[in-house]
């Protein structure tokens, strides 16, 4: 009996520290990301006083018209959510087509375009970030939702991740269906699709933040300011070494919250996917 | 129509219009790009394609006597040297910390997770206003605590620190995660006998814990390293490459070759090329000495 409790204490001892460092490191990760949060609503002159606030003294919104005033966030915001919103539909469809056909069918050639895919795996963006501005301008898609949208869809990632996912389905359910005379398409539409679900989504949400959050590519194929997302309207904008404060805080928080909002709902499948599809960035 | 429909409805030829889209996307935009860009690097090209002039070597040649490039190569190595241990062995500790479910484990996972949904956008702007010498309120803290007003975004030497900082700071929480799940997949079985043999926490992380989860630490070890040898977005928006060059990575100078004024797309092809094979040779080297470990 007396053990045990020794134990006890020594265990609480230990981990008195170890809580008291967890909780810096969840400050270091909040502290900044509450005072932008709260920057964005202060006024400009609250803002440029030294020594900085944290919390406010005084509300205001003007930030948020500021910003839209000064480059028209609401356009790169429609921008963002066609870009991402069009790169995952197609990516979810192309994607589980491929991974579909991957774990259900036998064919000449699937070891070979299997391999193909997955060497693309290899090769990392910015290695070919030049010529694939080239194919992109050769193929009439500069500065066009098509350009933005397209070659980024298939990705072989994806594909294991999904082909993983229709691994897990017995075969016998394709056959009964073929049985029942449906089409290959509707067995893959209506039979398989709803039994790949959790993977499914986690292809969308990750699908959704890799796009929301992309920079190098919409400042590679797109010039025009009309076709700028957030990510790359607001580099630009804090680029021109801004001193408008108030509208590059409110800017930051206006192309986070869509993220935040999806993280809360979707934490599970945020985590899961990252971790098992890997590391991005 | 109907005969169209049915001949591809058999099993083996609908593979391929299953297959069809994915291949041709990715042999597009994927594997000819590639290809574009060993052979871009041989040739004199502007951003207008206008003229194209076969040089052969000559911009790997002046790639190796440009000054900026080779700066830039040192840039990324020490961004990279930084960043990577930092963040591979950090995330590990703080990963064996909460592995353990229980709430206030999935609280701290769920914060430290955040900054990875976040934009490097967003977060660059955070932390540059952050660290602003006129606004930014760690800035303010240190000069109260008498340590002067430092510029940390614009200051040679230090800003480089800075910015590993803030990249750590981004993405240590995907890091810590993969262990979370790794660890969590170690039989408790081993634990048990461990702790009937008298073994503590710290001897059973190393000599159970620490085994197990090898693969996932090189699986992170080599994406962080070819990521690291990538960087671009938070240099970008933080530094641009400033102050006097000393944040400038080599994908920061390439992209600034490829689609500024000073446009060349074949240098700035050859210069890919070359890191290229430098994340290849350092993925192989990885790769064997994983191999040889087990």
């Amino acid at each position: 009996m007396k053990k045990k409790k020794a134990i006890k204490i020594k265990d609480v001892t230990i981990s008195i520290p170890i809580f008291i460092v967890l909780v810096i490191l969840a400050l270091l990760v909040l502290v900044p990301i509450i005072w932008m949060t709260l920057s964005a609503f202060k006024p400009e002159k609250e803002i440029i006083s030294w020594p900085p606030t944290f919390v406010p003294q005084s509300l205001t919104v003007e930030n948020f018209v500021d910003v839209q005033d000064r480059i028209n966030i609401l356009r790169y915001m429609l921008n963002s959510v066609i870009y991402a919103g069009g790169t995952t539909l197609l990516a979810v469809i192309v994607n589980s087509m491929a991974g579909y056909a991957y774990a259900f069918y036998d064919f000449k050639g699937k070891t070979g375009l299997f391999l193909m895919t997955l060497a693309t795996m290899m090769v990392p963006f910015q290695v070919i970030m030049v010529p694939l501005f080239l194919v992109v301008f050769k193929l009439g898609m500069y500065d066009s939702y098509w350009g933005l949208i397209i070659p980024r869809v298939a990705v072989a990632g994806s594909i294991f991740m999904m082909r993983a996912a229709f691994s897990g389905i017995p075969k016998e359910l394709a056959e009964a269906a073929r049985i029942d005379g449906l089409s290959e398409m509707g067995i893959f539409w209506r039979i398989m699709m709803p039994q790949v679900k959790p993977a499914a989504i986690t292809l969308i949400i990750l699908s959704i933040n890799g796009s929301w959050n992309d920079l190098l590519w919409p400042m590679i194929v797109t010039s025009k300011t009309q076709m700028r997302t957030l990510a790359n309207g607001l580099a630009l904008f804090i680029g021109q070494n801004t001193i408008e404060y108030g509208a590059a805080f409110a800017g930051a928080l206006i192309s986070l919250l869509p993220m935040f909002i999806l993280y809360m709902v979707g934490q599970k499948y945020f985590v899961e996917g990252m971790a098992s599809a890997g590391l991005k960035g | 129509m109907k005969k169209m429909i049915k001949y591809w409805n058999k099993p083996s030829r609908s593979a391929y219009l299953f297959l069809a889209p994915s291949v041709i996307l990715l042999i597009l935009f994927s594997v000819v790009p590639l290809i574009i860009a060993f052979g871009l690097s041989l040739f004199d090209v502007s951003i207008t394609m206008d003229s194209a002039c076969f040089i052969g070597l000559e911009n790997f040649a002046e790639a190796f006597q440009d000054s900026r490039f080779i700066n830039s190569l040192k840039v990324t190595a020490i961004f990279t040297g930084l960043e990577v241990p930092l963040q591979v062995l950090g995330a590990l500790v703080v990963a064996a910390l909460i592995a353990k479910n229980n709430i206030k484990n999935k609280i701290f996972r769920a914060v430290y997770f955040l900054p990875v949904i976040c934009s490097a956008t967003a977060i660059g702007i955070m932390w540059k206003m952050i660290l602003h010498s006129n606004i930014g309120f760690v800035t303010a803290a240190l000069q109260s605590m008498g340590l002067g007003k430092i510029n940390f975004l614009n200051t040679p030497g230090l800003t480089i620190f800075v910015v590993s900082f803030i990249s750590i700071w981004r993405s240590f929480g995907i890091s810590a995660i993969i262990y979370v799940t790794a660890i969590q997949q170690v039989s408790a079985s081993l634990y048990e006998a461990a702790e009937m043999d008298g073994a503590g926490k710290i001897r059973q992380f190393w000599h159970i814990t620490a085994p197990s989860i090898r693969p996932t630490f090189w699986y992170i070890l080599m994406t962080r390293f070819a990521g690291a040898l990538q960087i671009f977005d938070i240099i970008y928006i933080t530094t641009n490459g400033g102050p006097n060059y000393t944040t400038e990575s080599t994908v920061t100078y390439i992209y600034s070759r490829a689609f500024s004024s000073r446009s060349s797309m074949g240098y700035a092809s050859a210069m890919s090329v070359i890191l290229f094979a430098i994340i290849m040779v350092v993925t192989v080297l990885m790769y064997h000495k994983m191999n040889q470990e087990d």
